[in-house]
């Protein structure tokens, strides 16, 4: 290993090395390691270029809200862009890459835009790129994406499993540092159902970077003994690597559980989730999400080699690793002293202590040198730190060499998911941070974040809020006493803690060169400065005009700064400028974790009719309705063209006899005293009076007069009705119903129940359909027996089987439909199928329905489109004028739905055989300019009728029937093609039904 | 949007499980009311900034229309009935 | 057409043991009836008790309610289309049934992750002490709706809509699938 590894380390095992590369170049590292910690081991400081200026970056932070060091890892379809190395774990051939550089990260052609800098200040894109507005799309996109832009997401499908769960519980614990533990512990000893989650791998927060012996022990076995104990609660469930991103209404909350990230490719088992979406439901929630270290403002203060003072003293601590052999400290508050002090305690050289407090008390013993009232205000190294300059209170400057830095300006409450629901956190001069707004909603922000500093503290606030919460749950507890007695614990006082120890400094005045307010997006001092002078000062506008705080990190580091800055500006406090909005996410969640199992075959439910094995059995070819697969034609004997197939079993219906698979239509059975009222409510005809034993083709209008469905009705007894409805609508219509009947007419005694799916039906048509039904069918199908519109049960197969049996028909021939139960569909198809053979019975599917209709002028959803009346489609005389009071009745009177002008329903023909026109095509007069003042109405539906031999089609035109055999001009103006066509009856076939009453 | 509504039949159920059709309307008018009440009732809706009457239905559960009172600010839910019971109730 | 052998079709897929010797155990209820059971809206479960009090001590199976007013009556006997009918054509006029043997269909998950696997797709809380044995829910598993039934300890019946049998079926298999 390399010099930069050092003893220690609470959460790596140096027993287990695992081989990594970075760039391409093989490195090692540990178990434990994070992909950050590892590479600074290796001594590798710079990880990436910056997003702007393409400059050299190192690693910030130990944890969530690294700017920098957003690296790509894995390959193919495992590839994760924009993963933080911070929160990466190690593991053996993993393969990382820096991001934002070409053609490498140690060489990066896009460092140009650094010199260019004065000109890439704030608002440049909405500056540069106004005019002419041609050049948007062909040059100004293209240059901007190939020169912005973080990692690229993988064009391979994810071979990995992702999947989503709900999780219950009365207490969620959000973080598992010394407040959290203690909470969960509480709870947990009381019985009360726990989830704690954390993202890191290991429990422990910032207690992991901690040297202190605590209640004797040293942090890890500590923390060690009350995973122990938590483990062995059957009630408490821990979830490590669990991202809480989200606070949701109703005290539902969205996290990210990382399953198996972590691992080699060998051990991922297919079977689990790559990562876990949880969405928690929790009665009360404690936010113990701790703060976060914010950086200072000033010059080249993102240099590889600058890093936040907790987080160096994390990699010291947690993971063995030195962060430079001559480090120098710029802190602003006294917590940051630790970190000095652990460097000195390993052996680190520490050049110098800098702090623009004039005279901290910091209670700081140690050799190092002190320059109180001082700042940093550069920076050297070209790619990595050389030196710093530090500007003493007297106006001198004096540069020190040393190669890292550790930077802290004060600590930022980790407030996000307190304020996910609107609450705006409050500012506090005392902690010199925006505060979560207290237990809101059953939430209580608990330890760092509410601003209790020091361990015992933590513990104790843990403990106490967790009794509280319990409380308010009737569940009563004590709190857990654990860490009282933390050996050297900065604030050990619990009296003392949130003490104000902290001198903000938004930006050093005398900054030289460019001053990072934003790492992430290249915003400095002087962008938010800019954005001021030009009146973008609102914070949220000032955001948007400099990026602050935008892309994968939220402005976690950066946002409070930016107040800060704003503020200074303004002369007011960084409570008056507020915060911009906090939503979800908390960190970036992948995509696959919020697909779920929802890909492939689960990408939504598939619904299969009781025929569908018969129907493949026969060679259907199936099309997607909805989440329904119908069968939409059934090739044969070496048809390979749809329409060859298609025609055939049209003209076979109309010579001999089909079977078609209707399953899908919607049924439902309604019952109650008052079902005929009910019907006769809902639908714009009479059906009071339908006797049993008949069925009644419906139209339904929707309240505003327009027709909403159609579909049959049977009487099937007294008080039962039999419904069915159009596949498209069959939840619609249901839904519809249990509205009027609960809503509009509850004092009716109308019971309703979905039986799609009891039901197969066949629809049976054809010239010898009768003959062909009669030979499985007990019953009398004859005409006097079984006439059109007979609906009623009938005995099968000598008595082995009931259905119900239909004589109605879609396709204009003698038709019956056949319903049996489900389970019993497929061999009563097969029957169908035996008896008709000797008929030369053929199945045939949607499509072949759908010219059929079109034959004989029957309307579906394509004509009733949500625009059309009943009198529209020639159906005006079906709307009851007796009738009090239906669904519709009152809109369907109003003047424009009875304006003769109006589109109506008509067919057309090409005047020409060979001509063909599309669905969608308008209709002209002839000689008629393209205008739309002289559109006549459209065409609806089209397909080739096999029986005339050429393409026919339905239209709405205005002057309707009227203008049976005038010609007009068909105009696609997509295909830029007109054609003569011929208006006609829209029955195309057997005008007088002579067929289907036979 | 909330997340949990609680259904008067079925308990705590997450948003999914519902449809929403929309705010409460005023009252289905009499077939011989004056066209200005019809219009109301099918066209007209107030859209308000706080608390808002909302028919959802529950789809996913027990299949009964409810009347959720819900703050479109806050997103809190003030009450939740069964829709038939308001058969005589006015637009709030 | 008088020797025309019927047989029942299943909607859950052939191979429906391929996956069930882990350990957690997926499998199809073939036999027993669903019936649909609509009350006028004043009707109650004890009313309904009493009302189907002979065929239900005759039959067996039970009454799990699904909405106001309605509920699904479930048993394991196998029951030929005539005794529904005589039984349908017995209740007073307050009380309708429709016959939903083949419309819901019934699968029985069971092994001890079967609260893990469900929660992969129900929000329902299934834990022990709050859904009792015997306690049932209409809800949604994914996207398909779906009544759940507390069966035992740890086994779970879920009854769907025919038309979704597959797609539940290759769901609740892959949820199931990391602890086999």
């Amino acid at each position: 290993m390399t010099s930069f590894r050092i003893d220690g380390g609470t959460s790596i095992n140096r027993d287990d090395v695992r081989q990594f590369s970075f760039n391409g170049e093989k490195l090692s590292g540990f178990g434990g390691d994070t992909v950050a910690s590892a590479l600074l081991a290796n001594g590798k400081q710079l990880v990436g270029r910056s997003f702007k200026y393409h400059r050299p970056r190192g690693i910030l932070t130990a944890g969530a809200a690294e700017p920098n060091a957003l690296l790509t890892i894995g390959r193919d379809g495992r590839r994760d862009p924009n993963t933080r190395a911070t929160m990466a774990e190690l593991f053996d051939g993993l393969e990382a890459r820096s991001q934002n550089c070409w053609p490498n990260v140690d060489f990066d052609i896009g460092a140009v835009n650094g010199v260019l800098g004065p000109i890439l200040g704030a608002g440049f894109y909405y500056k540069t790129f106004m005019w002419p507005a041609a050049f948007w799309e062909k040059v100004y996109e293209p240059i901007i994406r190939k020169a912005a832009g973080l990692g690229r997401a993988s064009y391979d499908p994810d071979p990995g499993y992702y999947e989503k769960c709900w999780a219950h519980c009365d207490l969620l614990v959000i973080g598992a540092g010394a407040a959290g533990l203690a909470a969960a512990l509480t709870a947990g000893r009381a019985g009360a159902r726990v989830i704690i989650a954390d993202e890191g791998a290991q429990l422990g927060g910032g207690m992991r970077a901690e040297r202190s012996m605590i209640d004797g022990k040293p942090a890890d076995i500590f923390l060690g003994d009350v995973m122990g104990e938590l483990i062995s609660l059957p009630n408490v469930d821990i979830k490590s690597r669990t991202t809480i991103f989200a606070n949701y209404d109703d005290g539902v909350f969205g996290g990210v559980e990382r399953v198996q990230k972590h691992l080699p490719e060998a051990e991922i088992n297919p079977n689990r989730a790559m990562e876990r979406l949880w969405r928690i439901v929790a009665k009360h929630t404690i936010l113990a999400t701790g703060a976060e270290e914010r950086p200072i403002v000033f010059g080249g203060n993102d240099r590889p080699g600058v890093m936040m003072a907790g987080a160096m003293r994390t990699y010291l601590n947690a993971y063995g690793v030195a962060p430079g052999k001559r480090v120098a400290l710029f802190a602003n508050n006294d917590q940051a002293y630790d970190t000095a002090r652990d460097l000195e305690e390993r052996g680190i050289e520490i050049a110098a202590i800098i702090d623009p407090r004039t005279c901290p008390d910091v209670g700081y013993h140690g050799s190092a040198r002190h320059i109180a009232g001082a700042v940093v205000r550069d920076t050297a190294g070209r790619k990595g730190l050389k030196s710093i300059t530090v500007r003493h209170d007297d106006g001198r400057d004096e540069v020190i060499a040393v190669d890292a830095l550790a930077i802290s300006g004060g600590y930022s409450p980790i407030v996000h998911l307190a304020c996910h629901r609107g609450a705006r956190p409050v500012w506090s001069d005392d902690h010199a941070g925006f505060m979560p707004p207290m237990d809101a909603d059953g939430l209580t922000p608990v330890g760092a974040v509410s601003g209790v500093r020091g361990i015992v503290a933590c513990f104790n606030a843990g403990a106490n809020a967790a009794c509280d919460a319990l409380v308010g749950l009737g569940i009563s507890a004590r709190p857990a006493l654990i860490g009282a007695d933390v050996a050297g614990d900065h604030v050990n006082d619990p009296e003392a803690a949130g003490a104000q120890d902290t001198l903000p400094v938004w930006s050093v005045p005398s900054a030289r060169g460019k001053a990072f307010v934003d790492f992430q997006n290249d915003v400095t001092a002087s962008d938010i400065n800019l954005a001021m002078r030009e009146g973008y000062d609102h914070v949220e506008l000032a955001k948007r005009y400099t990026t602050n705080g935008m892309a994968t990190d939220q402005g976690k580091t950066s946002n409070v700064n930016a107040i800060g800055i704003l503020a200074e500006n303004k002369g007011v406090s960084p409570g008056d400028i507020g915060t911009t909005t906090f939503r979800p996410f908390y960190t970036p969640v992948s995509f696959g974790a919020l697909v779920g199992a929802s890909k492939g075959f689960e990408f939504q439910p598939v619904r299969k009719s009781p025929l569908h094995g018969w129907a493949a059995r026969n060679g259907a070819k199936f099309v997607e309705t909805g989440l329904w697969y119908r069968s939409s034609w059934f090739p044969k004997g070496g048809e390979t063209f749809w329409r060859d197939s298609v025609d055939r079993e049209v003209l076979n219906v109309r010579t001999n006899v089909g079977i078609c698979d209707v399953s899908t239509l919607g049924k439902i059975e309604i019952f109650g005293a008052d079902a005929a009222e009910f019907l006769n409510r809902v639908y714009c005809n009479a059906f009071l009076k339908l006797p049993v034993g008949k069925a009644r083709y419906g139209l339904m209008l929707r309240e505003d007069g327009f027709i909403y469905d159609d579909g049959t009705t049977s009487c099937l007894a007294e008080n039962h009705y039999f419904m069915t409805t159009t596949t498209a609508l069959a939840a619609g219509v249901l839904t519809h119903l249990e509205f009027c009947a609960q809503v509009l007419w509850p004092e009716l005694d109308v019971r309703l129940a979905s039986a799609t799916d009891q039901w197969a039906q066949m629809a049976v048509a054809g010239p010898k359909a009768r003959a062909t039904l009669a030979k499985i069918i007990d019953d009398d199908l004859g005409n006097e027996a079984f006439p059109f519109l007979a609906a009623r049960e009938v005995s099968l197969f000598g008595g082995k089987l009931r259905g119900r049996l239909f004589r109605i028909s879609f396709s204009g021939e003698l038709a019956y439909e056949i319903a049996v139960p489900a389970g019993y569909g497929s061999c009563v198809a097969d029957a169908i199928m035996e008896a008709g053979k000797e008929f030369d019975i053929a199945p045939y599917g949607t499509e072949a329905l759908g010219v059929m209709r079109i034959e004989k002028g029957h309307v579906t959803h394509a004509e009733i489109n949500g625009t059309v009346t009943p009198a529209d489609l020639g159906m005006g005389r079906m709307v009851s004028a007796k009738k009090d009071d239906f669904i519709g009745r009152v809109m369907n009177k109003r003047e424009g739905l009875l304006d003769a002008a109006r589109p109506l329903l008509v067919g057309i023909k090409p005047k020409s055989p060979s001509d063909r026109f599309a669905t969608g095509s308008h209709i002209l007069n002839v000689g008629a300019d393209v205008r739309l003042e002289n559109d006549q109405g459209y065409v609806t539906s089209t397909c080739h009728s096999p029986n005339l031999g050429h393409t026919i089609g339905l239209a709405l035109i205005k002057g309707g029937p009227e203008r049976y055999g005038e010609e007009v001009v068909i105009w696609n103006g997509l295909a830029g093609t007109h054609v003569t066509g011929v208006i006609c009856n829209p029955a195309f076939v057997d005008p007088e039904n002579e067929k289907l009453h036979a | 949007m909330s997340s949990l509504v609680k259904c008067p039949h079925c308990g705590l159920r997450p948003r999914e499980e519902f449809t929403i059709r929309g705010e409460v309307p005023s009252p289905r008018p009499a077939s011989d009311a004056p066209a200005n009440a019809w219009f109301d009732h099918v066209y007209l809706r107030d859209n308000p900034r706080g608390e808002h009457r909302e028919y959802w239905h529950h789809a996913g559960g027990c299949r009964r229309w409810l009347v959720l009172s819900r703050n479109t600010i806050t997103h809190d839910i003030s009450a939740v009935v069964d829709a038939s019971t308001l058969k005589a109730g006015t637009k709030s | 057409m008088r020797d025309f052998l019927l047989h029942n079709v299943s909607p859950f897929p052939a191979d429906e043991t391929a996956n069930g010797h882990g350990n957690m155990q997926i499998r199809a209820l073939r036999d027993g009836f669903v019936f649909h059971l609509l009350g006028r809206s004043d009707t109650d479960t004890a009313t309904v008790e009493k009302t189907i009090a002979a065929p239900i001590a005759d039959l067996g199976g039970e009454l799990r309610q699904l909405a106001p007013y309605q509920w699904f009556w479930v048993g394991n006997a196998t029951l030929s289309q005539e005794r529904v009918a005589e039984i349908s054509a017995a209740l007073p006029s307050m009380l309708a049934l429709t016959d939903q043997t083949h419309g819901r269909v019934r699968l029985v998950v069971s092994g001890p992750q079967v609260r893990s696997v469900l929660a992969k797709g129900a929000m329902i809380d299934l834990a022990d002490d709050v859904f009792a044995i015997g306690q049932s829910v209409m809800t949604q598993i994914g996207h398909i709706g779906a009544m759940i039934t507390r069966t035992g300890d740890a086994e779970f019946e879920i009854m769907v809509l025919r038309s979704f049998a597959e797609s539940l079926w290759h769901e609740i298999h892959q949820m199931a699938a990391e602890f086999n």
